[in-house]
């Protein structure tokens, strides 16, 4: 169905090719998961596939590349709009109508379907996704999963052989990444659609893969294979694979029902599970006093009430992970603790000291924290400047002295994997190094708090893997840590306590363990192999078994 | 209102975007061109009644397409600032309030009643303007607005669509940024404070621009490079638009009526053709055209008669109240019954959302 041949393409001024030499063969009306770390050039070569790259993006490409019997290259963007649906990353920046409805014609006007044919497409592309109750509905009304089946209906209506999803589910919750993979897989099982999809949240789309196309990011050739062929060669892998290779478990699971069916019988014969070894902060938490203490707290945001009498404490030295869906209040009770918003009711307090009343600057200076898009935090020309801008800002460091950062500043940027990337322009820079960019900006006045939000949002499991080993190292050097996320994995693996909320109260709050793996929900992966083991990471079952 | 229970069929309070387009036109052409108080307060009475009746009974405005100002404001503003300034600038007028000393460069001299009252009247007017182009930008859905573009003009109509839908996206980010640099210990100090938000708020911007094309790009809308005019259209265009200013000046400049006229209509059919043209070759449908029926053509009735009277010399009409100027001394303005009850044509809009909601 789609072909690449000796296909090398580099963007323009780039000193290195994006794609080098790549020679693919893609399957008619299979799901291929596209994975690889971030700079393998997937986007890049999704972008192929209709011809955006070179139309775009300009550069040189080298080679041929066939899609049905079009070659996307001579064909340009608007012929192959009608062969190969594209939907991007961020559901909101692709919206050109403020409509459901209007939004998904807009293609067929520009196409001069005729207006018979398009009230049919439309409804049909409709019920496709199951937009029809939304189909009057305001795009600004919709949540992030049903705005981005909107992206995906629009490009439908062309009636497209193929479709490919440049991480389409990066910027949503669980619930709403999850809406939008069942909708994809109900388009290739009922449709023999031939979908492609770059995409991080492995676990929740190996099941229904055929086949995983892997980019590695040296530039050498491409694996392209069924999903457990793929995953034995590759590091990229979500916790039920990686324990399943570690344990030797053989075919590998995909599926935590496959994966029970291996659990089991060694649960049957091992023998009784230990509970999780004691964590850091087991002895903090008991004499010192809160670094962070919110009591009683009641919060408005524009109009209405959203924190309800929320109290919360952290302690020197753990992390605490903040969950809940959407709307819960996470992000308010974070701009709460740093003066962001303002309680109507109850107080809060740092070091003991009541926050109220103080500059939002004074209080950040102790209590570090990273907005969920980091991207708000950069405007400086380099990473070195966004730190001596931060130092100078607190009066730490006098104006205009070169950016010859102070030694500690330095040292910062190496903990953190960034010392090479000093002088680089901070949106130049993949999600993972933005984000630890930020990190640098707000942690060089070395507070004792840090407060995260969302973090793991559209990293790769590297970047993701390299934070939580930065969130350890900084809890054992005595810091208070809250991180709201909708990461399970990430949670089971650094928090200390995880609190859930739900309309703006804490319902429940305690060792991971007892929270996360008693809940259906919020249970990861090791937790659901061995229930009541009290295991939670890979790491975990390792170490006991 | 949940949104949810809205009803499926399309648009009952709903007014076809040609009808308000001219509903529009006509606001502002008796806005622009009386000052009498009596028309002034009449304009902006029947604006305040149809925007109550969109806001409150018809639940047809688009509360998410914010705007910077609400027109209350905007006119609470606009009418201080325009009186103050007519007040210290202008010195003529009998009734005087406060004598400023002459040393004062531009603002000295007398403070007069006149000079205020007149600044005011402005400021109403403008207020006047920006109520009924907010009403029509919340009014209709950004898909309609479109339309009103000539098919030749489309891909400039899209475009400025998406530039106007930037707006509220842009004021977000800039909250965004703003509490960013607050947590890296920005307090504000002078302009310089100022670049940290502009810079992260730009770049923002263009990158999702450039987002935005290259989604469009991916699915098929081509923007200028398809060549859809060719020499003749821009020919008769340019010559058109030529024709019509010379047309006016005839008429203005040198009192040439009858020729003046004959020779800007010229221009102008030539225009129209020209963009007739152009839009034929330009291929592509409508989903669902919004209807035309009978409040349309009370809509559209009711513009072109309100605007009759404003602007077209109609025989027998006496056209003086319009034209209200309260200097030297203030007299009581003048009132013509039927340019008085013409501003009831802009009523419709304000009846046809009302209408369904009483059904």
């Amino acid at each position: 169905m789609i072909h690449f041949r000796h296909v090398s393409y580099t963007y323009p001024n780039a000193a290195h090719p994006a794609l080098s030499n790549i020679s693919l063969d893609l399957p008619q009306g299979e799901l291929i998961l596209v994975v690889g770390p971030s700079g393998a050039g997937k986007s890049t070569l999704l972008r192929c596939i209709n011809g955006l790259a070179p139309h775009f993006s300009g550069g040189s490409l080298a080679g041929s590349i066939r899609v049905g019997n079009l070659d996307p290259v001579q064909a340009a963007p608007q012929v192959m709009s009608h062969h190969v649906g594209f939907v991007f990353q961020d559901p909101e920046a692709q919206f050109v109508m403020d409509r459901v409805e209007d939004e998904i014609a807009f293609a067929l006007e520009n196409a001069a379907i005729p207006p018979e044919e398009m009230r049919v497409r439309v409804e049909e592309t409709l019920d496709l996704l199951d937009l029809t109750p939304l189909r009057d509905r305001a795009l600004s009304t919709l949540s992030g999963g049903e705005r981005q089946r909107v992206a995906i209906a629009a490009v439908l209506a062309l009636r497209p052989e193929v479709l490919v999803l440049d991480e389409p589910t990066s910027q949503l919750d669980p619930k709403s990444a999850e809406d939008v993979l069942s909708a994809l897989v109900r388009l290739n099982t009922d449709l023999g659609l031939t979908i492609l999809v770059a995409e991080h949240r492995l676990e929740r789309v190996l099941p229904y893969a055929d086949k995983i196309l892997y980019l590695p990011a040296d530039g050498s050739s491409p694996l392209l294979d069924e999903p457990r062929a793929v995953l034995a060669q590759i590091d990229l892998a979500p916790p039920l694979v990686r324990l399943s290779k570690a344990l030797g478990w053989h075919p590998l699971p995909l599926t935590i029902k496959e994966g029970l069916r291996h659990s089991r019988r060694r649960a049957g014969n091992g023998r009784a599970a230990q509970p999780r070894q004691e964590s850091v902060a087991e002895s903090a938490v008991g004499a010192r006093t809160p670094f962070l203490a919110a009591r009683d707290v009641a919060a408005a945001y524009g109009g209405t009430e959203v924190l309800h009498g929320l109290s919360l404490d952290v302690y020197p030295g753990e992390i605490v992970a903040l969950m809940g869906r959407n709307g819960s209040g996470k992000t308010t009770l974070l701009k709460c603790m740093v003066g962001l918003v303002r309680p109507v009711r109850g107080d809060i307090r740092m070091d003991g000291r009541s926050i109220a009343g103080r500059d939002v600057a004074d209080i950040c200076r102790q209590v570090a924290y990273l907005p969920q898009d980091p991207n708000s935090l950069l405007f400086a020309e380099t990473v070195a400047e966004e730190l001596a801008i931060t130092l100078h800002n607190h009066g730490l460091m006098a104006r205009r002295s070169g950016h010859a950062l102070p030694d500690d500043a330095r040292e910062l940027l190496r903990t953190l994997g960034m010392a090479q990337h000093a002088e680089s322009y901070p949106r130049d820079l993949s999600a993972g190094e933005r984000q630890r960019a930020a990190l640098a900006a707000i942690m060089v006045t070395r507070p004792r708090a840090l407060l995260l939000d969302e973090p793991t949002r559209g990293l790769d499991y590297t970047a993701k893997r390299q934070l939580a080993d930065l969130l350890k190292g900084w809890r054992a050097a005595g810091m208070a840590i809250v991180v709201v996320t909708h990461d399970v994995e990430l949670a089971a693996e650094i928090a200390d306590r995880v609190a859930l909320m739900s309309q703006g109260e804490v319902i429940a709050q305690g060792e991971p363990a007892q929270v996360l793996g008693a809940s259906p929900l919020f249970a990861p992966q090791v937790a659901k192999l061995f229930p009541d083991s009290g295991w939670l990471t890979v790491e975990d079952a390792l170490q006991t078994a | 209102m949940n949104p949810a229970t809205q009803p499926a069929v399309r648009g009952d309070a709903s007014i076809h975007a040609g009808a308000w387009a001219m509903w529009l036109a006509a606001v502002v052409a008796a806005l622009a061109v009386s000052r009498n108080p009596i028309y002034l307060a009449l304009i902006l009475a029947w604006l305040a009644a149809t925007w109550i009746a969109a806001k409150y009974v018809a639940g047809a405005l688009d509360a998410e397409r914010a705007v910077p100002l609400s027109p209350l404001h905007f006119g609470l503003f606009v009418v201080s600032v325009s009186a103050l300034f007519n007040g210290l600038m202008v010195h003529v007028g009998d009734a005087v309030l406060v004598r400023l000393p002459d040393a004062l460069p531009l603002i000295g001299g007398p403070v007069t009643l006149e000079a205020l009252l007149y600044g005011a009247l402005n400021g109403l007017a403008l207020t006047g303007l920006y109520a009924a182009f907010i009403l029509v930008n919340q009014a209709l859905p950004v898909r309609e607005m479109v339309r009103l573009a000539p098919r030749a003009y489309y891909s400039i109509a899209v475009v400025v669509s998406i530039a106007a839908a930037f707006v509220p996206t842009t004021l977000r980010q800039y909250r965004q940024i703003r509490e960013a640099q607050a947590v890296r210990g920005r307090r504000v100090q002078g302009l310089r404070s100022w670049l940290p938000l502009l810079l992260p708020l730009l770049t923002g911007g263009l990158e999702r621009a450039l987002q935005l094309a290259e989604a469009m790009t991916a699915r098929g809308f081509a923007g200028a490079s398809t060549p859809t005019h060719d020499v003749w259209t821009q020919v008769s265009l340019i010559a058109g638009i030529a024709l019509a200013a010379a047309g006016l000046l005839l008429r203005l400049v040198w009192g040439a009526g009858a020729l003046g006229l004959a020779t800007a209509l010229i221009g102008a059919a030539l225009v129209a053709g020209a963009v007739w043209a152009a839009g034929r070759r330009h291929p592509q449908t409508v989903y669902r055209p919004a209807p035309w029926r009978m409040r349309e053509w009370a809509v559209a009735g009711g513009a072109l008669l309100t605007a009759a009277f404003f602007v077209l010399p109609l025989p027998g009409l006496d056209r003086s109240s319009l034209f209200f100027y309260p200097y030297p001394s203030l007299t009581p303005p003048g009132f013509s019954l039927w340019i008085g009850m013409s501003t009831w044509g802009l009523l419709p809009p304000a009846l046809a959302m009302v209408g369904p909601a009483l059904r």
